[in-house]
């Protein structure tokens, strides 16, 4: 009943609803942001940006252009969805459910149990937005590999989106063979600054552009950079780079956008990163930052929460063939203005790699239609 | 000027003396602790490119033995390799020596205080593999110095990788019928196995027999509460949970601490149990982003710094997580997410576990 009357609404009504469902969010989480802060583990100030920055994209040109891209492929949108969201980044949600919302795709939500506050506000303003696009969207918890009731989850939509680690998917992937997931696995994401961003006028650009994308939720996201390739041979170059992002960009934005405290495993992760970052290379730290200065070979992952490598390579070409064993799960690129579109094209000549490419400084806020894993975002969501 | 010599002869007077009963001294560790750093990191190039964050001497993180060879000595005077756990080359953390006198002194005078106060000798049965058969474990290593120090009689109870249950009952029972204790040794693991295995075979092993146990779950196996494990432990051998003790140690470490509850049991004192610190040893919790020791009992990660570490690094940042308790330490464990490794491991592994 409930697919029937939100696909009875216009594309008009459900956009003017979706769009109200955002402000009323946005305004509820402004109203309490402590709450949310305890519930994700992000500071109050970072909880704000990321509601502010998210919800601004489901605006009504946005969410329209949507609608008619969909509308060109001819195809019918399906008649539910199911949506395993994962934990690590609150905002995650809000493309996952509005999406199909636009769509007149009914939703059951099953939220992370580690974070289920904002499912909860944003199904609350939905409802409140429109009593028929707040029933489309119903939210349950329940405890990872809780077999029953995941497969009730699934089985009971004609597809299921899931997102989480890779372990998460294989599994759910492996109870159930037949089903239609649509899997958004393990990823990360990297910078590259060309030599363009490191000109005397452009580099103080190229600086709090990167320190946004490195802060942004704490570097715990998919589109967080982990490793910084810079178009330099000269270690002066490179040094003097990272001293810069860290005096004029994470240490200032660590005023406005206070890190959240270090949880201990995070911590313990943490000093063994940068311990390695100093033997292998040297590393600029702060309270609450690290930048390790080391060749691009050998990776060491991060540990998030504003560790972040940067590495010196001779162009966009090695930068990709550096990228290129991360394959699928590298998300997206994060590059200056001027490197972009060579960027995309030497990405776009590789077989294993089909990274988003975006401008330094909105690798966390992307676009409602910005591509996921490589393919529009509302894959799999029309038949 | 420091010289290697004058730096052992430092070490090994300090461990020695402590051995002898006398008291500790922790300015002359601290001071021994500060030369040794110095030594190592002119000589250490990984170790000399640390910076230093506080008063302390910079610590090495425990990752860096998985990829580098970390030692003040050429290769070629390596006279014994000891590597953790691990399923893959960088898994597993690697300590070279070239000398191993001084953490055989620091094994003997630690194992000594801790695990056999009362006795000059003792029955061991020991749960894990002999040392010809994992000469790269410092664990074994150190259960086969025990059996010649400590060891009245010495079985291991390990045949062909996997524990060899009814060879255990046959050396169990033997102790029990002749009235003389056994000191029990081995992994978690081990002692998981062995009661997955035991069924009905329970024992009531004489009085003062005493069991050490070693090692994390790493993550790979069946995993058993502390608390559970002891009492299991206890009801299947027989054996008063205060003569049941914890050993912790490490591949990049050359000395041990333990439990305190046996020696202070036979000293007639009752005290909250935790971790020994040896004189020798500075145990510390410090704080994830400062790496300063934290305040009174704050849970943070686990800095120690080990004079017996001569020809590697001393001070030593592992990925554990402990708290100060009274005198000594709670290590709470592996955080989440650092790399799981240890001895345990190899255990478990030959046991077939999932």
């Amino acid at each position: 009943m409930t697919v029937d009357r939100l696909r009875a609404a216009s594309s008009e009504e459900r956009i003017a609803w979706l769009a109200s469902a955002a402000e009323l969010l946005l305004r509820d989480v402004n109203d309490a942001p402590g709450a949310l802060a305890e519930s994700t583990g992000l500071s109050e100030a970072m909880v704000a940006w990321g509601a502010r920055t998210t919800l601004r994209t489901v605006e009504r040109d946005a969410l329209r252009a949507l609608v008619e891209e969909t509308r060109m492929t001819g195809s019918e949108p399906i008649a539910s969805l199911s949506i395993v969201l994962a934990g690590n980044l609150f905002t995650a949600s809000v493309r996952a459910v509005v999406v199909p919302l636009l769509l007149g795709i009914p939703v059951t939500v099953k939220a992370s149990s580690r974070e289920t506050r904002f499912p909860t506000m944003f199904r609350d303003a939905l409802r409140r937005a429109n009593a028929e696009l707040g029933n489309a969207m119903e939210l349950v918890t329940f405890a990872g590999g809780e077999v029953q009731l995941e497969t009730a989850l699934i089985e009971g939509a004609e597809a299921t989106a899931v997102y989480g680690s890779d372990s998460t998917i294989d599994a759910i992937q492996r109870r159930h063979p037949n089903a239609r997931l649509i899997v958004h696995g393990h990823g990360v994401s990297v910078g590259y600054c060309g030599p363009d961003a490191l000109r005397r006028e452009r580099i103080s650009e190229t600086i709090a552009n990167l320190a946004l994308d490195v802060c942004a939720y704490d570097q715990r996201g998919c589109l967080s950079p982990q490793i910084i390739y810079v178009a330099t041979d000269s270690e002066p170059v490179l040094s003097a780079f990272a001293e810069r992002l860290a005096k004029e960009g994470l240490e200032p934005l660590a005023r406005e956008l206070p890190r959240a405290p270090l949880p201990l495993e995070v911590g313990a992760a943490q000093a063994q990163w940068r311990g390695m970052a100093e033997v292998e290379g040297s590393l600029v730290s702060g309270d609450t930052y690290g930048i390790a200065i080391r060749p691009a070979q050998p990776v060491r992952w991060s540990p998030g929460y504003r560790n972040v490598t940067v590495a010196p390579v001779r162009g966009v070409a090695e930068a990709v063939r550096a990228m290129e064993p991360l394959g699928s799960s590298l998300k997206c690129v994060g590059a200056d203005p001027m490197s972009s579109a060579s960027l995309c094209a030497e990405i776009g000549r590789s077989n294993a790699l089909s990274a988003h490419v975006c401008s330094l400084g909105t690798m966390q806020t992307p676009a409602l239609d910005a591509p996921a894993d490589g393919k529009p975002v509302w894959h799999g969501l029309l038949r | 000027m420091i010289d290697r010599a004058a730096l052992a002869t430092r070490i090994e007077t300090m461990i020695a003396a402590f051995g002898h009963g006398e008291p500790a001294d922790t300015s002359a560790r601290d001071a021994l602790i500060d030369d040794l750093a110095a030594w190592q990191a002119e000589r250490i190039p990984e170790y000399g490119r640390l910076q230093r964050r506080g008063q302390w001497p910079p610590a090495l993180p425990t990752d860096v033995f998985r990829f580098r060879r970390i030692a003040s000595h050429p290769e070629e005077r390596d006279i014994r390799v000891f590597r953790s756990s691990g399923t893959t080359s960088t898994d597993r953390s690697v300590h070279v020596y070239s000398d191993l006198s001084l953490y055989d002194l620091a094994a003997r005078v630690a194992a000594r205080r801790m695990l056999f106060p009362d006795v000059d000798s003792i029955r061991l049965v020991i749960l894990a593999p002999p040392e010809d058969e994992a000469m790269d474990s410092s664990l074994d290593y150190m259960l086969a110095r025990f059996a010649e120090w400590f060891g009245s009689t010495s079985t291991w109870v390990w045949r062909d990788g996997a524990l060899d249950l009814d060879a255990m009952t046959i050396v169990l029972r033997q102790a029990e019928d002749a009235a003389e204790p056994v000191a029990l040794l081995g992994t978690s693991f081990a002692f998981v196995h062995a009661e997955d295995g035991l069924g009905e075979r329970w024992f009531e092993l004489p009085p003062r027999s005493r069991v050490m146990q070693t090692g994390g779950y790493k993550g790979r196996s069946r995993e058993v509460d502390a608390d559970l494990l002891l009492s299991s432990i206890g009801a299947r051998y027989g054996v008063p949970a205060a003569f049941i003790i914890n050993e912790f140690g490490a591949t990049e470490l050359s000395s041990q601490m333990y439990e305190t509850t046996l020696q202070e049991t036979i000293s007639g004192r009752t005290r909250p149990r935790r971790l020994w610190v040896p004189p020798w040893v500075r145990a510390t919790p410090v704080d994830p982003d400062s790496l300063l020791p934290v305040e009174g009992d704050t849970v943070g990660l686990l800095r120690i710094d080990d004079c017996a570490n001569l020809d590697s690094v001393c001070c030593i940042q592992t990925a554990d997580l402990a708290r100060r308790l009274d005198d000594g330490i709670v290590v709470l464990g592996r955080a989440k997410g650092a790399t799981p490794r240890g001895c345990s491991l190899a255990v478990d592994q030959a046991l077939g576990s999932p």
